[in-house]
């Protein structure tokens, strides 16, 4: 079973993902809400996967990307953004993100490319 | 997905994202280049945006994408403009606590205010804005 860190500020959004990946038999081992958080809580938990904001207080998700990088070359982050943020997308690739999902989710989606992200890394 | 289930975390959620924004609203009257302010009143739009557009609130969704999309110009700029920028963040906090009153009390999405998303939109834009229906 693949181990999953999920990290948004909203409450509800971390509830959605998680609804949406445990009956797919993904494991949600912890949540964080905020960019500080999910970085303690990576080098805690050693997640297969994080799902993480790109908006996020204390420390933005592309900043968090690249500390999780740096704590760990091989780390898998899945970014959730909105529409309209293209720009800071492409800087989360940058920053060394696997992929991308757009809310609002859409279960299909979030589930193929969590999918194709721990596939890839097997 | 049962999306009926998530609409009494999004309006507890959304009347503490009100609430924190209506407090960013207050300290930028006094200083309108509060970074700190600035940027939870941007992120506060956006979280409510993302809420909104999971669950097909497109009115909701609209106003708040505009706003966010306000904020970021003035957070990039460091400071919101006065008077006319505040005048319109205060309008687009008052038009999205409205909205949310209006799902708590019918738990119907709310009507589109035309007018309001035109205030928000961005200035020249030629249909009103980057508010993509989100």
């Amino acid at each position: 079973m693949k181990r999953v860190l999920i990290a948004d500020d909203a409450s509800f959004m971390r509830q959605m993902i998680r609804d949406i990946i445990e009956p797919e038999g993904f494991e949600v081992v912890g949540e964080a809400s905020d960019g500080v958080e999910v970085v303690e809580k990576y080098k805690k938990l050693r997640p297969d996967v994080v799902m993480m904001d790109i908006v996020m207080p204390k420390r933005s998700g592309i900043d968090a990307v690249r500390a999780i990088k740096a704590e760990d070359a091989g780390a898998r982050v899945v970014m959730c953004s909105a529409l309209g943020q293209d720009a800071l997308v492409s800087e989360a690739l940058q920053a060394g993100a696997r992929d991308f999902i757009v809310k609002p989710f859409k279960p299909d989606a979030v589930l193929s490319t969590l999918a194709k992200v721990v596939e890839k890394a097997e | 997905m049962d999306l009926s289930k998530y609409r009494a975390l999004f309006l507890e959620e959304a009347a503490e994202h009100l609430a924190e924004l209506s407090r960013a609203c207050l300290a930028l009257e006094k200083d309108p280049a509060n970074a700190e302010a600035i940027d939870l009143s941007f992120r506060m739009a956006h979280s409510i945006k993302g809420m909104a557009a999971s669950l097909d609130y497109d009115p909701v969704t609209q106003v708040a994408h505009r706003l966010e999309d306000r904020m970021a110009v003035w957070r990039a700029q460091g400071r919101v403009d006065v008077p006319e920028g505040m005048r319109l963040l205060f309008h687009g906090l008052e038009g999205l606590e409205r909205m949310v009153a209006g799902i708590r009390a019918t738990g119907e999405s709310p009507p589109l205010d035309g007018a309001l998303l035109a205030q928000l939109a961005a200035p020249g834009a030629a249909d009103g804005g980057g508010a993509k229906k989100a």
